[in-house]
């Protein structure tokens, strides 16, 4: 009699023994959240153009080509290290890729640009985040990759690393299916 | 030995109820209204903070935290409902950015489960109980 009320706690015990050690096992990071953008279309802003000499319109920079949106900041140290996988999907594979310069200093970006090479179509102006709020940006660097739809696929939060690159990159090629 | 210990439980419980009303709204960030201010925390201590997640935007000092208290004083000074306020954040930063996760279908299971175990375990001891009082 007493050994048939212990069965139950102990597989209880087991199943969650085994979950939790399956969450621990498995590469994940809590951190990280899904965007609540995805399969949505681009939202609508308007700022200034660090760049040219135009106001940047979304609705008219959207919707014709695959594009990257990059939020980036001179201040923000792993934005540098994915700089260099920014020039070359830029460069190697010819995407398109707008950086909106986060919360920072337009002096101090051009000299960043000068020095690390300009990965950018176009970069624009977010200097008090609210654009980056529109996206649901809560920490920099983060990437966003826009079909040629104007909606938005996938969100990259964090940079773009040499263990990453490849896999982002074919998210890159599957946002247009 | 027990007045130690009884100082020690004492300190303890005052640092307790001073960090309760030490936030991390500064002074210049308060609205000149006294009830749209009200309404701003109150809101505010619904809003997780994404940078230090288990934190209401109300506790923590990260600047996104700073950000969004702003703009929702900016949304209180402009009228909008809270419900309006609400939804701004959720369609941006999805339900996560809210403390209390809503009731919907996809949270049934979060908010029910806990009322199913407490029927079962009441169950339990009332068959246990049974099952004793025969034995005796």
């Amino acid at each position: 009699m007493k050994k048939k009320i212990l069965i139950f706690p102990f597989i209880a015990f087991l199943f969650i023994l085994i979950v939790f050690f399956y969450l621990l096992v498995i590469e994940r990071d809590p951190s990280e959240l899904p965007s609540v953008l995805i399969d949505k279309k681009v939202p609508i802003f308007e700022t200034e153009s660090l760049l040219h000499k135009k106001k940047f319109i979304s609705k008219n920079e959207f919707g014709t080509e695959t594009t990257l949106v990059n939020f980036f900041a001179t201040w923000c140290g792993p934005c540098r290290d994915e700089h260099v996988y920014l020039k070359r999907l830029s460069n190697e594979k010819g995407l398109k890729i707008i950086g909106v310069n986060y919360k920072d200093d337009p002096n101090k970006t051009v000299e960043w640009l000068k020095e690390l090479g300009n990965p950018y179509s176009d970069v624009i102006v977010d200097s008090k985040g609210l654009i980056g709020i529109d996206w649901g940006v809560y920490g920099i660097p983060e990437t966003y990759i826009v079909n040629s739809k104007g909606i938005i696929k996938y969100r990259l939060v964090g940079s773009i690393t040499k263990k990453n690159y490849n896999a982002f990159y074919s998210k890159i090629k599957k946002s247009e299916d | 030995m027990t007045k130690t210990l009884l100082t020690i439980v004492i300190i303890s419980i005052m640092i307790q109820f001073f960090s309760k009303i030490s936030y991390s709204v500064e002074p210049e960030e308060f609205l000149q209204n006294p009830k749209q201010e009200i309404r701003a925390r109150d809101i505010s201590k619904n809003i997780r903070c994404l940078v230090c997640q288990n934190q209401s935007i109300d506790d923590s000092s990260a600047p996104l935290a700073k950000d969004l208290r702003a703009l929702i004083r900016i949304k209180v000074q402009e009228n909008d409902t809270d419900e309006e306020i609400y939804k701004f954040l959720t369609d941006r930063y999805g339900d996560f950015i809210l403390l209390k996760p809503p009731f919907k279908i996809s949270t049934f299971l979060l908010w029910s489960l806990p009322f199913v175990f407490a029927i079962i375990g009441i169950f339990i001891l009332f068959v246990q109980n049974k099952k004793s009082k025969k034995l005796s």
